[in-house]
């Protein structure tokens, strides 16, 4: 019977349990789905790390690679993430070329990476104008079940904390460089940046890190990113239900504890696996 | 049929901000073939804008219930990529929550932007641009929407309406588009990292300055009409 | 090179820096690198149910490999085409780009569609097709991590993904490798002994990777790469599907485990088990 009521009606099924203060999975507004890391599981990769929110999974493995500087930027290297939504994450996607939805999250982690400096591209550079670094960091949605932006954010900055590079060192003599694989060096992660996305219903309940269904029910959805030293290093609201100043105030504030929880469990997650 | 206004809109400074917008200028219904259309120059920066429609839609992009809605954004120079798929999608949003999309149900609204110069502000010219050129082609809107660009300097100093320079220079870019009846947040739309004080002074300043925008984009409307009828 | 406008465009050529280091020097000797007999399989992970949005899907780990494959389906087929009484299966295979040593691209390549097309070979005599008139079932299948077998691997993980969709099947089809070098053979190899050259000069060398109907015993799908001999290939066909009869009781449990989950009413945990439930299942 709900399950009929809720396919014919899915907003005022919504409706009903807001009401109550409550959502159909159980969480309250405010309450964000349990979160899990898996942290260096891929071999292959330089860094890797699983993340999942609730049923959302996402995988990102980074890969190093070396090319030239730009003549612009010698002494910069670079950091390129593509965020893919295959057709095995959701019925929603089709094969083929990435849909914009993958275009769009994708950019969104290049503004996040470029405007908190979780990297510094300097790190990157190995022989100014000659040889530097770049980090491939590819994020693979495996189970699409809404809030794909906090989850890659986290799966982003957990791979990047787990990525250890061989030390390489140019031969004097041939210009080549050479790879030491036996000396491995970490990163140095300058920022933490974490996301907080947050949706809107009927143009007034507001709440947290919404599902698949509650994405496409929302009127707005607003991602506030906050790194450590307690500011906010993007701001993005696209469209949607018009919000007030004290409202923002209050999702800006709800992202800064929900970072720090985030941050912690990054944290431990990766002492663990180094022990 | 041309229409021409300028506005050199002068805010009483406060304090801390330089809260003065560049030279405001909009011309509409410049072009002959789309429905309507909006050139929108804020400073140099200038968007030429276009809109088709309410017309026929492809069958996949079909929605049953309500209209929809097409932006494509072409940059100055290059191809588009990612980054202007982020913009349109941004530019799609923010014009689909004030566009009353229910009205025209299985039919396509298209918004063409097309980038003439770009001296800062870019986002914010760009918004503009789809409201008046929204506006011009009498699409059926909730409300108008407005959108102001600010940085913050080094110092703490806010700029609105700033141009390449003093954006290359700040320490941060914040977009805000508010709409015209409550003069709530529409979108926003940031770059690099600030405070979440500075983000509320940013927001307030922006706020402040984009009701002397929608005043004038309804005084545009206005005189128009006047004359028109 | 035209670059992809619809990703994050990074420079324009890289180098892996595996590329400058010296190569690990490789482990001669009789027993495998892991340790493992020859005719010995790595331990299998095997668990249905991972993706939530899919119809039925199933996650899969041999060693270091590992591979999640979500199927969709029975739906309306996307471009409309004559009608068929026969449903239509769909198979796509990516390596992730992180999944080898060398950093792959995002654009399917050859390796990719060639073994998209083995995994339907596979499955497709196992799918009770005339089930499903003018639909198809699309199986996704991803490789995260490539320590050798993948395609075995993608074989048994799609079928167990099938099975969990609920598509109904003759039976189930486990995936299995063999490596011939020269005189040995090795099942399951890793991506060190698919590489390596030992016993690249002798008479006998190459890969098969067999997909089998267990309970059938009936081999659905056959590739070879490599140059074997009559006999020695005849062998190394048998040795592999020695390895698909030793998957077998493995996809057998997991899949009683997903179904239990499902139906309540089986799983002896929730309250409502019955004892007589816990018996229902071989």
């Amino acid at each position: 019977m709900a399950a009929d009521f809720k396919t014919a009606q899915p907003v005022e099924y919504y409706r009903r349990f807001l009401k109550e203060d409550v959502r159909p999975d159980g969480r309250e507004l405010g309450e964000i789905r349990h979160t899990t890391l898996n942290i260096g599981s891929i071999t292959t990769a330089e860094g890797s790390a699983l993340v999942k929110l609730g049923n959302t999974t996402v995988i990102c493995g980074i890969k190093a690679e070396l090319c030239n500087p730009t003549a612009e930027e010698p002494k910069k290297g670079f950091v390129v993430p593509n965020v893919d939504l295959p057709p095995l994450c959701s019925p929603r996607f089709r094969p083929g070329p990435p849909s914009e939805q993958a275009q769009v999250v994708s950019q969104l982690m290049a503004d996040i990476i470029e405007n908190s400096g979780v990297v510094a591209l300097e790190d990157l550079c190995i022989v100014e104008g000659k040889l530097c670094w770049v980090l491939y960091c590819d994020m693979m949605c495996l189970d699409y079940d809404g809030n794909v932006v906090d989850t890659c954010v986290i799966s982003l900055l957990a791979a990047l904390k787990n990525v250890l590079l061989p030390e390489v060192t140019v031969n004097e003599e041939t210009g080549s460089p050479v790879t030491d694989v036996e000396k491995k060096l970490p990163l140095n992660i300058r920022k933490c940046p974490v996301a907080t996305t947050f949706g809107v219903f009927d143009d007034h309940y507001l709440f947290t890190d919404p599902t698949n269904e509650e994405e496409c029910l929302a009127t707005g959805v607003l991602t506030v990113v906050t790194t450590e030293d307690n500011k906010i290093c993007c701001m993005h609201k696209p469209g949607g239900t018009a919000l007030s100043e004290s409202r923002l105030q209050d999702c800006i504030n709800r992202a800064l504890t929900r970072a720090e929880e985030v941050r912690k469990l990054i944290d431990e997650t990766i002492n663990s696996v180094e022990r | 049929m041309q229409r021409y206004y300028s506005v050199g809109s002068n805010m009483a400074a406060t304090d801390e901000t330089s809260a003065l917008l560049r030279s405001f200028e909009c011309e509409q219904n410049l072009l002959s073939r789309p429905d309507g259309s909006a050139n929108v120059r804020q400073g140099d920066t200038s968007v030429l804008a276009a809109v088709y429609g309410p017309g026929e839609v492809k069958m996949s992009e079909e929605i049953i219930d309500k209209a929809t809605l097409k932006v494509i954004f072409k940059p100055k120079i290059g191809l588009p990529g990612c980054a202007e798929k982020l913009q349109e999608r941004l530019l799609r949003n923010t014009c689909e929550s004030v566009v009353l999309a229910v009205l025209h149900p299985r039919s396509g609204v298209n918004i063409v932007l097309q980038v003439i110069q770009d001296s800062g502000s870019l986002l914010s010219c760009c918004i503009n641009a789809a409201c008046m050129a929204l506006v011009d082609s009498a699409v059926p809107m909730k409300c108008l929407v407005s959108a102001v660009t600010c940085a913050v300097m080094e110092e703490g100093r806010i700029v609105l309406d700033p141009d390449s320079k003093q954006e290359k220079e700040s320490s941060a870019v914040l977009t805000f588009a508010f709409d015209s009846r409550e003069n709530n947040v529409v979108t926003c739309s940031t770059k690099g990292c600030y405070t979440p004080e500075k983000y509320q002074e940013c927001l307030s300043a922006c706020g402040a300055a984009s009701r002397n925008i929608s005043s004038f984009f309804r005084q545009a409307v206005e005189r128009r009409m006047s004359k028109e009828l | 090179m035209p670059t992809d406008s619809r990703r994050v465009p990074g420079p324009q050529d890289s180098r892996s820096p595996h590329w400058y280091g010296k190569h690990a020097t490789r482990q001669e000797g009789d027993t495998r690198p892991d340790g493992r007999g020859d005719h010995d399989l790595r331990p299998v992970y095997l668990h249905a149910g991972v993706v939530s949005q899919a119809t039925g899907s199933a996650y899969i780990e041999m060693g270091q490999t590992k591979v999640i494959a979500a199927v969709y389906g029975p739906r309306e087929i996307a471009r409309r085409e004559e009608f068929t009484m026969k449903g239509r299966l769909c198979c796509e295979l990516k390596f992730a780009t992180f999944a080898c040593r060398r950093r792959r691209q995002h654009i399917q390549d050859n390796q990719e569609k060639d073994g998209a097309l083995i995994v339907l070979q596979a499955l497709e005599p196992a799918v009770c097709l005339d089930r499903f008139p003018k639909s198809q079932v699309d199986v996704y299948i991803t490789v995260l991590q490539d320590d050798g077998s993948a395609l075995a691997a993608a074989i048994t993980c799609a079928a167990a993904g099938l099975a969990d969709a609920g598509v109904m099947m003759y039976d189930i089809v486990a995936g299995c490798s063999v490596r011939q070098c020269g005189e040995r053979q090795l099942l399951d190899p890793s991506v060190g002994e698919e590489l390596s050259q030992e016993g690249e000069s002798a008479e006998d060398h190459g890969m098969v990777t067999v997909g089998l109907l267990p309970s059938l015993n009936q081999v659905s799908a056959l590739t070879l790469d490599g140059h074997l001999q009559q006999q020695t290939a005849v062998q190394a066909v048998k040795t592999c599907i020695g390895g698909c009869q030793g998957i077998y009781p493995i996809l057998k449990d997991c899949l009683v485990t997903s179904t239990r989950k499902k139906i309540p009413a089986l799983d002896p945990k929730s309250s409502h088990a019955s004892t007589e439930g816990q018996n229902g299942q071989t």
